[in-house]
C-alpha cells in the first residue's frame, strides 16, 4: 500500500502545483479579464525565488515571500496598460508578455543562467507544504467567490457597462483581479522552483499556458470546484490511459474542442447546473 | 550590405504575407482568431517533403501542399467554430477551441516525423545566384517573392473583382444581411478557411525550401509573428496585413544583422505589446476594435 502511494506522490505534487496556476487563470477570467498571463507571472516568480536561493543563499521562506511579492507586483504592473483592452486583444498582448518574459529571460544569462537554466536549487519545499498551500489558495478563491468581491467580479464580466452604473470601479477590480492571480502564480512558480532543484525558461512558455488555461476550460469557469476538478481531470486521465501515452496531446486537444463546443460551461460547473434544476424540480414536486 | 539585407528582408516579407494573410482574413470574417493557422502551414511543409520525399517533383508537392492545407483549414472551421458561432462564444470559445485543434495536428505530425528535423534531398530547388551590382540572389529567393507576388494578386483579384469576393465581403459586413440577399454564409466561411489555409500551406512549402528543415514545431514561431504583422496591420484588413509583412520582414532582418541577436524577439515583441497600448486597431485597421480607454 505505502508503495503504491508512493509512486503517485508525484503526480499529486504536481497536481497541487498546477492547482495553484489553475486558480490564479480562473480568477482572471472571473473577473472578465482575457488575460493568458499566468506561465508569465509563475516563471517570474520562480525565477526570483530560484535565484535568490542559488545567489544568495536566502531562506526558503524568504524566497517564496519574494517570489509572490513579485509577481504580484508585475501582475499590477501589467494590469494598468491592459485596463485599456478587451478580449482577443488582452489575450493576444498577454501572450507577447509571455515571449517577452521569455527572451528577456534567455538572454540574461549572466542573471537567469539563460537557455540552460537555473540548477542547483536546493529542494526544500515537500508534499505537505505544497497540499498546505493548494489548499488554503482554494480556501482563498472560494472565500472571495462567496463575498462581495466575488458578486462584483461576476457583474463585470456579465456586462461592464451594468457594473459601472452599480458603482463598481472595473479599473480597481481588474487590477485587483491580476494581483490576486500575480501573487497565486508567483507563489506557486517559486514553490515549484523549491521543490523541483532546476528551473528552466521553456517551461513557462505557450504550453504551461495551453495546460493551464485547459483545466480551468475543461473544469469549469464560475466556480472554484471547476479549475480543482479540471486539473484532477487532466493530470490523472494519461496516468490511467498509459496505453495511450503518445497520444496524450492529441487527448486533449480533442477534450478542448468537444467540452469547449457541447459543454462550453465546463464539466464541473455542468454538473453542479444539473444537480441545481433536479433540487428544484424536487422541491416544486414537494410543494404541490 | 544595407542593401542586400534590404532585399533579403523583402522576400521574408512576402512568406509573412502568406500566412498573415490568412490569418487576418478570418479574423475579417469571423471575428475567430483561429491558433490552428500555425499548425496548418507546418502542415503544408510536412506535405511537400513527404511527396518529394516519396519521388514526387516539386511542383506537384507545391500544389498538393496548398490542396491538403486548405482542405484541413476547411475541417478546422467545421469542427471547431462552427458550432461556437451558433452559440455566439466565438471569441472566448474559438481561442480554446483551435489551441485544441493545433494540439491535435502537431501532435500528428510529431508522430509521423518521429520528432525528427526532416530535410528535402540535396538541389530539390536548384542553387543558382544571380549576381547584379552588389547584390546576391538565389533562385529561390526569386521564386519565394515572386510566388508571394502571384498569389496575393490573386487573392487580391478574387476578393475585390469577382463575385465570389463581393458576397465574401457583404458576409465580413452583416452575416444576416448577407444570409436575407441569398448568400449561404457556411459555404462563403468554408471557401474563406479553404484560402486561408492554401495560402498558409504554400508559406510553410517556402520557408521549408527557404531554410530546409521542417518540423512539427515550426508553425509555432510563425504564429507569434502572424500575431505581431495583424495587429501592426490592424486584425482583419487584408491592406494592413500586407503593409505590416514588410514592415515587420523588413525589421527582424535589420536586427537580427545588426543588433544583439538574443534581442530579436524581445524587441519584436516588445513593440507589439506597444503598439496594441497606443494604437490597438493597428495602422489600417477599423477604429472599433478592442480599444474601450475612452469610455469609461
Amino acid at each position: 500500500m505505502s508503495n503504491f502511494i508512493a509512486g503517485y506522490l508525484p503526480l499529486f505534487d504536481l497536481y497541487c502545483l498546477h492547482v495553484g496556476l489553475a486558480l490564479s487563470q480562473f480568477i482572471v477570467l472571473r473577473a472578465g479579464v482575457f488575460s493568458l498571463a499566468t506561465a508569465a507571472f509563475a516563471g517570474i516568480g520562480a525565477y526570483t525565488a530560484g535565484i535568490l536561493a542559488v545567489d544568495l543563499g536566502a531562506h526558503p521562506v524568504l524566497g517564496v515571500l519574494c517570489g509572490t511579492l513579485m509577481g504580484m507586483l508585475v501582475a499590477m504592473v501589467l494590469s494598468i496598460p491592459l485596463a485599456r483592452l478587451r478580449g482577443v486583444y488582452q489575450a493576444i498582448a498577454t501572450v507577447a508578455f509571455i515571449q517577452i518574459c521569455l527572451s528577456l529571460n534567455i538572454y540574461s544569462e549572466s542573471i537567469t543562467g539563460g537557455a540552460m537554466g537555473l540548477n542547483n536549487i536546493p529542494k526544500t519545499v515537500g508534499t505537505g507544504t505544497l497540499f498546505v498551500f493548494a489548499a488554503l489558495a482554494t480556501y482563498m478563491i472560494w472565500a472571495i467567490e462567496k463575498g462581495r468581491l466575488g458578486r462584483a467580479f461576476n457583474t463585470i464580466r456579465q456586462d461592464e457597462a451594468v457594473a459601472a452604473s452599480l458603482g463598481i470601479s472595473i479599473r480597481k477590480h481588474q487590477m485587483l483581479a491580476f494581483a490576486i492571480s500575480g501573487a497565486l502564480a508567483g507563489l506557486f512558480g517559486s514553490l515549484e522552483a523549491y521543490h523541483s532543484y532546476a528551473i528552466d525558461p521553456r517551461q513557462f512558455g505557450f504550453h504551461l499556458l495551453i495546460t493551464v488555461l485547459s483545466y480551468v476550460i475543461f473544469g469549469g469557469r464560475n466556480s472554484v470546484i471547476g479549475p480543482l476538478a479540471g486539473a484532477a481531470f487532466l493530470i490523472i486521465l494519461p496516468e490511467l490511459a498509459r496505453p495511450l501515452a503518445e497520444n496524450r496531446m492529441v487527448i486533449y486537444g480533442i477534450m478542448l474542442i468537444l467540452v469547449i463546443n457541447f459543454m462550453p460551461k465546463g464539466v464541473a460547473d455542468t454538473a453542479i447546473d444539473a444537480i441545481k434544476a433536479r433540487r428544484l424540480t424536487a422541491k416544486r414536486g414537494d410543494s404541490a | 550590405m544595407l542593401a542586400q539585407q534590404l532585399l533579403n528582408g523583402l522576400v521574408v516579407s512576402g512568406v509573412y504575407a502568406l500566412f498573415s494573410l490568412g490569418f487576418t482574413l478570418v479574423f475579417g470574417i469571423q471575428r475567430i482568431l483561429n491558433l490552428a493557422h500555425g499548425a496548418v502551414f507546418m502542415t503544408g511543409a510536412m506535405v511537400a517533403y513527404y511527396t518529394v520525399d516519396g519521388g514526387g517533383p516539386l511542383w506537384l508537392a507545391f500544389i498538393l501542399a496548398i490542396i491538403v492545407s486548405g482542405c484541413l483549414s476547411v475541417l478546422v472551421e467545421i469542427t471547431c467554430f462552427r458550432r461556437l458561432r451558433k452559440t455566439g462564444d466565438e471569441e472566448f470559445g474559438g481561442v480554446v477551441s483551435s489551441i485544441g485543434a493545433g494540439l491535435v495536428i502537431t501532435t500528428i505530425a510529431q508522430q509521423i516525423s518521429s520528432t525528427q528535423i526532416l530535410r528535402f534531398p540535396f538541389e530539390t530547388f536548384p542553387v543558382v545566384i544571380f549576381r547584379f551590382w552588389d547584390l546576391r540572389v538565389s533562385m529561390l529567393q526569386l521564386f519565394m517573392a515572386g510566388a508571394a507576388l502571384v498569389m496575393v494578386l490573386i487573392l487580391g483579384y478574387l476578393f475585390y473583382k469577382t463575385a465570389f469576393g463581393r458576397r465574401v465581403r457583404a458576409v465580413t459586413d452583416n452575416e444576416r444581411a448577407a444570409t436575407l440577399m441569398g448568400i449561404n454564409p457556411n459555404r462563403i466561411y468554408m471557401q474563406t478557411y479553404f484560402l486561408a489555409g492554401a495560402l498558409a500551406g504554400a508559406a510553410g512549402v517556402l520557408v521549408g525550401l527557404a531554410f530546409n528543415s521542417i518540423s512539427f514545431v515550426m508553425g509555432e514561431p510563425y504564429m507569434m509573428f502572424g500575431f505581431a504583422i495583424i495587429i501592426l496591420g490592424g486584425l482583419g484588413s487584408i491592406p494592413g496585413a500586407l503593409l505590416a509583412s514588410v514592415i515587420f520582414g523588413m525589421v527582424q532582418t535589420l536586427t537580427i544583422a545588426y543588433l544583439p541577436s538574443g534581442l530579436t524577439d524581445t524587441i519584436i515583441f516588445a513593440a507589439l505589446f506597444l503598439i496594441l497600448l497606443v494604437r490597438p486597431h493597428g495602422l489600417l485597421g477599423q477604429e472599433d476594435a478592442g480599444n474601450l480607454g475612452g469610455r469609461r
